[in-house]
């Protein structure tokens, strides 16, 4: 990297970066059947059946997984969908 | 109330639910109570047009009844961003799970056979009116970690137990659907 991409880079991150780290968090829930919130994660974020089956259990064992992550609008839209199909969804700020 | 088999997988995306009279009967009045309690919850006092056409609501707290509170819940720990995000969002929610549960409706009392036909599309609609009701009539039964044992020993006498009856077999239902979308998946994987 030339010393001009550095400056470039420094300079735009705080512009560009402020409004990334968002993060998605599905909530454990004693209603919602494991296969169903797995198929869910299928279904709205197009993961696969592994990641989605992995993220499920991570709900069901720890209470809570991040599902996704990025801007805040599209985490939003994010908690929306999973609303809309039943599952417990909050937004924050990525704190790692 | 027993259907055999549930959802079953009918080539490639084609999920039958053969249902009975008594069945497809409590079906419709779920769905019919999943739509009023949704509509209690009215649109609040905006007259400016411009407000209601961008879906702005007017509820920017949380319902008070534990149910609605359980289908529309906050989408953020802080209540001043959490209030914000309802007051734009909580009305299409609302509608979008009204949508669900009228589509099963709809399918229900226009059947003619004995049998609904659903895709995959339909099937998430149906699924995710599965769960609102499951979720409302948890509520009502205190569906916690360790609740099970508490539900399976209920008297034949108690009111909640035929909600129990009910509850149990929508989740047995809504897995025989899971179950038969999933497929899909089996077959693509070498092996699972």
């Amino acid at each position: 990297m030339s010393q001009a991409e550095g400056m470039v880079e420094e300079l735009n991150a705080p512009m560009f970066f402020v409004d990334r780290p968002w993060v998605t968090i599905v909530w454990d829930d004693p209603v919602n059947l494991m296969s169903y919130v797995t198929y869910v994660f299928i279904s709205l974020f197009n993961y696969s059946k592994e990641r989605a089956t992995e993220l499920m259990l991570l709900v069901h064992n720890e209470g809570r997984a991040v599902v996704s992550s990025g801007g805040r609008e599209e985490m939003e839209r994010d908690v929306a969908r999973l609303h809309e199909y039943g599952l417990w969804a909050t937004l924050a700020r990525d704190d790692n | 109330m027993t259907t055999f088999k549930g959802f079953v997988r009918f080539g490639e995306d084609s999920y039958i639910l053969e249902i009975s009279e008594s069945e497809k009967d409590v079906l419709i009045n779920l769905c019919g109570q999943l739509i009023e309690i949704l509509a209690q919850r009215v649109d609040g006092t905006h007259s400016d047009p411009l407000a209601k056409m961008v879906g702005i609501t007017g509820h920017d707290s949380p319902p008070d009844d534990e149910v609605l509170l359980r289908l529309l819940p906050n989408a953020y720990a802080d209540p001043v961003d959490s209030s914000e995000f309802r007051r734009y969002t909580e009305s299409d929610l609302r509608a979008k799970k009204a949508q669900h549960s009228m589509l099963i409706r709809t399918a229900l009392m226009e059947m003619e056979s004995g049998n609904v036909m659903l895709d995959s599309e339909g099937a998430l609609a149906w699924l995710g009116a599965f769960n609102d009701i499951r979720l409302a009539l948890g509520v009502r039964l205190n569906v916690d970690e360790n609740s099970h044992e508490r539900l399976e020993l209920l008297s034949p006498d108690d009111p909640m137990q035929a909600v129990f009856a009910v509850y149990s077999w929508l989740g047995w239902l809504q897995e025989s659907l899971v179950q038969a979308l999933m497929e899909e998946f089996e077959v693509e994987g070498e092996e699972s």
